[in-house]
């Protein structure tokens, strides 16, 4: 693509640009957010959503409510937003868009394998899919048994199937094989993802490659810190990291000999970006966990993505934001039904 | 109509309503539209409120009506709109309403879920005749049992392990969407151990839910194992297939296809009878769902006004704030009293001072909406400030007219605004939704003014569409000038254009009786006549209109008591404006009267005189009109630029010292007065207990908070604006002059290049017949686009101009809002 994005931009992408940056205004404010943590039940919540940008969206769900129900309500709210966005955008908008459900496609597939390996029926399952990550063949993922059958059968003609590359094996699936799937899978579609941003160039380089650079380093900790005390060796544990962050690969070799929490914050103390945030860690009794912190990084970045313009960080800010907020709420939401007020107040408000 | 020269005067009030009278009282208010409420518990968030459960509740019924409207809606039904007066229900009343929504949107769904499972199954149905009617010949599975029927003589039969190549058969029906995926999908997973054949049903079937006709594709598998029919049939399930039993044998699949049918025979019969209960319920629903909605959303409104009151100590009453014209207390008070009176406590209502400025309220009726909604489009008034609406009434046709000025464009619009408001009473013209229809109609009696006045500019322009006509006899004689200079035959064969000279007597016998003599259409010189007259014009119409703002402001400072700024800003303004544009527009008149045709060599040129009044100077060339012009010349420019300063330092200086002397008295802090001016801010802290009495005025907020600094800025930012504006404003007012002459210039045009182009075209009556028709037809298609539309919009646009810049800025302030009584009543 050319240099200077400015000039023909909008062209093809204004429309959508200018949409996108029409719904981060109506993101949840702090004052929202401090309203909505003084709701004593549900239907407050719901009262003061309507004052929002959500308006009515619960009208028609029939009492109780449930979190599930305002989760479910707002996924589709979301996923109706984002399937326009889809569905007006132009190349290679497009090709942006597919790469940002991917992840949520992985997740799914996971998902119904997991379901199937507990035998599970699949509609149980259907329903705690996110719906973003929908396509037609999901459902029939159960009939694999072993991930080349997977792709062979179900997945090579969905978008997936470039991932596939280093995950093909005729293993017969367990519950070890299946976390490692995934975890290859988004290896691969983290390093695709980043390569396409940043063989696109221009603006939308300069803000996607940090975020997903973010991400793999963050899927790194995040991996080095799930197998602690697990019986995955540190070899495989290393061809688990995604290498398109900051740590590779000095500290994805480091990562990969850690052997406990503190081993990796001294990882982490190599890097600038990533000290500051482990030491915000607390220690086990209150504090923030190391998840948490990540977060508010990773919603301080996209918050960031809006400060430029023509380029197309900002649909993957704004639903990375939207799903901030949804966590947001649902987290106040259970916190209001099961009358556990202490830990209302440890969500993270966006702006 | 008195209320239209200023706001009514609004009061704050404070209701006090008992209890078991607040619903019916603020519902009767609501019904009567008098009272503006304020919200006294603004920091209470929404679902902190008093009354949030009944809002709730209302909501909830108001869920339960959209789904019996949208059941309407499908069933292709339309809600009439409800009939009479509905009052909104008692709160009781409100138990009632919802056990019967209740009960019908129950029955309504049971009903509606009957008849959705019904046509389930009679779809099911269809799809199973489909896909068994559908004759998929098997060719696939006759091959290879032909094979084997061919070598059978030759061989043993088949056996042993042969046994399992038995071929199974899984038929289903899939949308026409997923058929290629399915397909692909099925290879990919089984390789080759099946073989499948899709169709396209011949005829579409309903769908169930939506109700709309689709095609569906049949698709008949045949397998090989167990194993592979598992697979198929959880790829089907994924596709959301429908799939049903297939037998091999083809009697067999006819009997079952007979069999089908008389099924859905069976089941249509049943589906009819559902639908006939299912319309009973829904003319039932026709019938009671309008008047209730109405009822609700009122009683929702109640509710949320009623959220918006405080309770009182001994929450005995509610009390609600609320702003509303004074002249409407006594209705108010009385139907207080009236809807009160069976809780036995009646309702109070009473004035409370108030410091905010209260809201406009300026009544209209059908005739001054739309002038007054001119008005309000540039800036609501403030409270009580002179409403320049009535003035508009005349001002804003009369100065379109001038820009507009043709008796037959004129005329057309009067006609058209004419019916409008002759048919302004019809319902199918109310309804109307068309947008650009309801603005033109909503402004039909301004278009009906308009083009009044057009028609009266049009016969002082004396034209016609661009036509002069000649009612009286011109004042002009060729004759007389033919027989005074001798015109021989030769002279006029040379010479094509002619002067007529008034000076000659009996050429110019008087001025035409009404506007211009039609004789100057045939003139060359037309134009630089007109131009002459119509820049003229313009000046002594823009310097009236300016002028008579300057003076509507005299209203405004004698109301709200100002009177220094009568003596230290009309004033001077007025000298200002008067003895400079003011003495243009009388040496105009002058020039008018006292310059005959006789003395036309010699007259003296205005605008000479007028640049030479600025520059104190005097050519003698140019003739001084009368004596003693450079002294009074000379006179107005030193009195008018003396004002300057007046206008500049007088209105802050009279503040200044009037705030210091209402400070004296109370003698709080006697070095004030010799502290400077840096002080004055402190000054307007203690300024505030000494004003708490005089409440009610919005001059007090502005003298408590007197900054010195401030009051200067304000005042040297009206006063560059005045003056200069004056300049540019009355040049503004040329827009008249250029308007007028581009409507003319343009009609002009048009009559030319298309009507007469036709009128010349054949001399034999009949190709002058046919020929007019396309010719007229574009004439008034062009003449109606171009001049009544275009050019309409934009005179209408300039005029527009002129009042809210060059007029209004002289006294209107525009900074108020307007009195939003809570009413029932539906904006029209």
């Amino acid at each position: 693509m050319l240099e200077g994005a400015e000039f023909y931009f909008n062209v093809d992408h204004g429309y959508l640009e200018g949409l996108v940056r029409g719904c981060k205004a109506s993101l949840l404010t702090q004052q929202d957010y401090i309203n909505l943590v003084q709701c004593e039940t549900l239907e407050d919540v719901k009262i003061h959503l309507q004052t929002t940008d959500y308006g009515n969206f619960l009208a028609n769900q029939t009492n109780p409510l449930t979190v599930s129900k305002i989760d479910t309500e707002m996924r589709k709210k979301l996923c109706r937003e984002f399937e326009y966005f889809r569905n007006h955008s132009l190349e290679p908008l497009s090709t942006f868009f597919t790469y940002m459900t991917c992840s949520y496609m992985i997740d799914n597939v996971i998902l119904l394998m997991n379901g199937a390996l507990q035998k599970k029926p699949v509609k149980e399952i259907l329903v705690k899919c996110h719906p973003l990550g929908r396509f037609t063949e999901m459902e029939a993922v159960n009939i694999a048994e072993t991930p080349s059958d997977l792709f062979k059968a179900i997945l090579v003609e969905t978008p997936l199937a470039p991932f596939f590359q280093d995950c093909m094996s005729e293993n017969t699936f367990d519950e070890l094989n299946i976390e490692l799937l995934r975890n290859k899978l988004y290896k691969s579609y983290l390093e695709a993802f980043y390569k396409f941003c940043k063989n696109h160039g221009d603006v939308t380089a300069e803000i996607m490659c940090p975020i997903l650079e973010f991400e793999a380093d963050r899927r790194a900790f995040i991996i080095t810190l799930n197998s602690f005390g697990t019986e995955l060796s540190k070899d495989d544990r290393e061809t688990l990291y995604p290498t398109c962050g900051k740590l590779y690969p000095e500290g994805l070799r480091l990562l990969a000999q850690a052997e406990d929490f503190d081993q990796m914050r001294r990882v982490a103390d190599h890097y600038g970006v990533y000290k500051p945030l482990f030491e915000a860690v607390g220690d086990g009794s209150g504090g923030k966990t190391l998840e948490d912190v990540f977060y508010e990084r990773e919603v301080q970045m996209n918050v960031l993505a809006f400060n430029r313009q023509f380029h197309y960080g900002v649909f993957y800010a704004y639903t990375k934001l939207k799903e901030q907020e949804m966590r947001n709420i649902v987290w106040i939401a259970e916190c209001i039904s099961q009358r556990h007020r202490t830990k209302i107040n440890s969500y993270i408000p966006i702006l | 109509m008195g209320s239209m020269f200023r706001g009514e005067e609004v009061v704050l009030v404070q209701f006090f309503l008992p209890t078991s009278a607040a619903y019916s009282c603020v519902s009767q208010l609501g019904e009567l539209g008098l009272a503006e409420f304020r919200d006294l518990n603004a920091s209470v968030s929404a679902f902190q409120r008093r009354f949030v459960g009944d809002v709730r509740r209302c909501e909830e019924l108001e869920k339960t009506f959209t789904f019996l409207q949208e059941e309407v809606r499908r069933a292709g039904l339309v809600l009439p709109p409800p009939e009479g007066r509905l009052l909104a229900p008692p709160p009781r009343d409100l138990l009632r309403i919802q056990e019967e929504t209740d009960r019908l949107a129950r029955e309504l769904r049971d009903v509606r879920g009957n008849q959705q499972s019904l046509r389930a199954q009679l779809h099911q149905l269809q799809l199973h005749s489909a896909v068994l009617g559908q004759g998929h010949h098997l060719p696939l599975a006759a091959a290879p049992m032909d094979g084997l029927l061919e070598r059978s003589p030759l061989l043993q039969p088949p056996g042993g392990p042969h046994q399992d190549l038995r071929v199974n058969f899984v038929a289903g029906a899939v949308k026409p969407t997923k058929a290629a995926a399915l397909e692909r999908l099925l290879w990919r997973a089984c390789r080759g151990f099946l073989i499948a054949s899709f169709r396209e049903t011949e005829q579409q079937l309903e769908d169930p839910v939506t109700g709309e006709p689709a095609t569906w594709m049949t698709f008949l598998i045949s397998y090989w194992g167990e194993q592979i029919g598992q697979k198929i049939r959880k790829i089907t399930d994924c596709f959301h297939c429908h799939v049903f039993p297939f037998v091999e044998q083809e009697e067999g699949r006819l009997g079952t296809l007979q069999q089908l049918q008389q099924q859905s025979l069976e089941l249509q019969e049943v589906l009819g009878e559902t639908e006939r209960f299912l319309s009973q319920v829904l003319g039932r629903v026709q019938q009671l769902l309008p008047p209730w909605q109405v009822q609700i959303r009122k009683m929702k409104a109640v509710y949320l006004v009623l959220n918006q009151c405080s309770v009182s100590a001994t929450h005995k009453c509610l009390i609600a704030e609320g702003w509303c014209a004074s002249s409407d207390l006594p209705t108010l008070q009385q139907v207080l009293q009236d809807s009160s009176s069976e809780a036995g406590v009646s309702a109070v209502v009473h004035r409370i001072p108030c410091r905010d400025m209260p809201p406009t309220l300026i009544r209209t009726n059908r005739f001054t909406a739309g002038f007054q909604g001119i008005v309000d489009a540039y800036g609501v008034g403030r409270y009580q400030e002179v409403n320049p609406a009535p003035y508009t009434i005349i001002t804003f046709p009369f100065l379109f007219a001038v820009m507009f000025g043709d008796v037959g464009h004129g005329l057309l619009m009067f006609l058209f605004a004419l019916a409008m408001v002759l048919a302004e009473n019809r319902p199918a013209v109310k309804a109307a939704q068309n947008e650009i229809w309801q603005t033109f109609f909503s402004g039909r009696y301004l278009l009906l003014l308009m083009g009044l006045f057009s028609i009266y500019t049009g016969f002082i322009y004396n034209e016609c569409f661009s036509r002069a006509t000649t009612i009286f006899p011109s004042g002009w004689s060729v004759a007389a000038m033919a027989t005074q200079s001798g015109w021989s035959d030769a002279f006029l064969a040379e010479h094509p254009l002619l002067t007529l000279d008034p000076a000659v007597s009996g050429v110019f016998l008087g001025p035409y009786p009404f506007g211009i003599d039609p004789v100057w259409s045939l003139a060359v010189n037309h134009l630089s006549f007109l131009n002459s007259f119509k820049m003229k014009m313009s000046i002594i119409l823009g310097v009236t209109h300016m002028t008579f703002g300057v003076v509507l402001g005299v209203f405004n400072h004698v109301h709200f008591g100002q009177w220094h700024r009568l003596l230290l800003e009309t004033l001077p303004e007025l000298i200002f404006l008067l003895g400079l544009f003011g003495y243009l527009v009388f040496l105009v008149i002058y020039k008018w009267l006292c310059c005959s045709a006789s003395s036309a060599a010699t007259a003296p040129s205005l605008l000479i005189h007028f640049i030479n009044m600025f520059l104190f100077s005097h050519s003698p060339t140019n003739r001084s009109l009368f004596p003693g012009q450079e002294v009074v010349q000379s006179a107005l420019v030193v009195l008018a630029l003396a004002t300057v300063p007046v206008l500049l330092l007088g209105t802050p200086l009279f503040l200044r010292w009037q705030h210091r002397r209402s400070l004296r008295p109370t003698g709080r802090q006697p070095e004030e007065d010799k502290s400077g001016i840096l002080d004055s801010s402190d000054a307007s802290v203690a300024g505030w207990g000494s004003d708490e009495e005089k409440v009610g005025c919005p001059g007090d907020r502005e003298e408590a908070e007197f900054v010195l600094s401030e009051v200067l800025m304000h005042q040297a930012i009206h006063t560059i604006e005045f003056c200069l504006g004056c300049i540019s404003n009355t040049a503004s007012y040329l827009r008249l002059w250029a308007l007028s002459l581009a409507h003319a210039q343009l009609s002009e045009v048009l009559w030319a290049m298309v009507m007469r182009v036709g009128l010349r075209m054949g001399h034999e009556l009949g190709v002058a017949a046919v020929v007019l028709v396309p010719i007229f037809a574009a004439f008034a298609g062009l003449t109606v686009a171009i001049l009544l539309v275009m050019e309409g919009l934009s005179a209408f646009l300039h005029a527009l101009r002129l009042h809210w810049v060059e007029f209004q800025n002289k006294f209107y302030l525009g900074s108020g809002y307007k009195l939003s009584p809570f009413t029932f009543a539906e904006e029209d």
